[in-house]
């Protein structure tokens, strides 16, 4: 019998999130999984993608909650009401849900910025029995942000031949409390400045961190800095690799990747 | 030999492989010369796009790209993105 998604919202300090739950299928409940999004347009690009790879996990035993965070998809507020520690808020309200309804270990898996958020949840509101399975993460929030601040600066100038803001001052202007309008998103102080001093923190908060990084020259192996981040912090009991795919959170054309559903089933197999 | 020509079609070898990813030309951009022209003439090339594009070169050219190196005329031609990434590169 194939997973059915339920929809569903959780209510969250007054803020109401949406949700997607995928029940494990099967008498074998081995756990359950919180996915995290990754930010802005990315969440809508890699919808697809991870719809299907939930479905698969309940499929092999395994609940998995599709969380959109405030202000995002269909939760409740708009953008200039999202905030790093609401953000943080949603997800500990989330993880409370799992916790009464489905027994077992825990995994946050998280894609992109979603793996960092995913790595401060676990930092800020540690677990006994929690695992990270991260998606392509963003090491630093701050180059994130950077690259999306840039659409306003360098995108515009050369897309349209406009002025364009420069990044430093969008920061200023988030930094003096005023939010910042990039590519229809109402960007506020609340998420952007914590953005710059986030970065991904996987020590001693996990029990086993995987990692899966999407390269569509997968035989050049991890990135640069993906290497040195894990040099200097080695993943607990996981591991980290590789898988030949798009780009399917920023690619124009909604994709689909069979080796990164592998990859990630694998893990959930062990 | 002339070891910077090579060196060029290599880079531009990179670059055509690497729009062709970031804008989802299926192939299309590979059999793209020096001389095609990229900005106004991919519709796909809006300020998200051009955002991924210098993402994705700053990633696999291992290089930083200061937002006021970049202007239109980089953008303008196949040609004038490789020297651009070119001129990066050995800064």
């Amino acid at each position: 019998m194939r997973p059915r998604a339920q929809s569903f919202y959780l209510d969250a300090g007054g803020r109401s999130l949406h949700c997607v739950f995928y029940k494990a299928v099967g008498t074998a409940k081995k756990g359950a999984v919180l996915y995290v999004p990754p930010f802005a347009e990315e969440l809508n690009k890699s919808r697809r993608m991870v719809a299907l790879q939930a479905r698969v996990l309940a499929e092999v035993g395994w609940s998995v909650l599709l969380l959109d965070l405030t202000g995002c998809g269909d939760s409740s507020g708009d953008f200039s009401e999202a905030g790093w520690n609401a953000w943080l808020d949603d997800i500990a309200q989330a993880r409370t849900w799992l916790r009464d309804n489905c027994p077992g270990p825990l995994w946050l898996w998280g894609l992109r910025l979603g793996a960092t958020l995913a790595g401060a949840s676990l930092q800020r509101d540690p677990a006994s029995d929690a695992n990270l399975l991260l998606w392509q993460p963003v090491i630093s929030a701050r180059q994130h942000l950077q690259q999306f601040l840039r659409i306003r600066g360098a995108g515009e100038r050369v897309a349209n031949g406009g002025e364009g803001a420069g990044t430093d001052t969008l920061l200023d202007q988030l930094r003096a409390g005023r939010n910042v309008e990039v590519a229809g998103y109402d960007l506020p102080p609340g998420l952007a400045l914590p953005m710059t001093e986030a970065s991904l923190h996987i020590d001693g908060a996990a029990k086993r961190v995987f990692w899966i990084e999407i390269s569509t020259r997968p035989e050049s192996g991890l990135s640069p800095a993906s290497r040195r981040f894990i040099e200097a912090n080695p993943l607990p009991e996981g591991e980290a690799r590789v898988v030949g795919g798009p780009a399917f959170w920023q690619t124009q054309e909604i994709e689909e990747l069979p080796q990164l559903l592998a990859a990630t089933t694998e893990v959930f197999c062990q | 030999m002339d070891y910077s020509r090579v060196i060029g079609l290599d880079i531009q070898k990179e670059v055509l492989d690497l729009l062709d990813n970031v804008l989802s030309l299926k192939g299309r951009a590979l059999v793209f010369g020096a001389d095609t022209p990229l900005l106004g003439s991919i519709p796909e090339l809006d300020s998200m796009a051009v955002v991924s594009v210098i993402t994705a070169i700053e990633e696999r050219f291992g290089v930083e790209i200061p937002d006021d190196e970049i202007d239109g005329a980089a953008f303008a031609t196949v040609g004038s993105l490789v020297e651009f990434v070119q001129r990066i590169s050995s800064c």
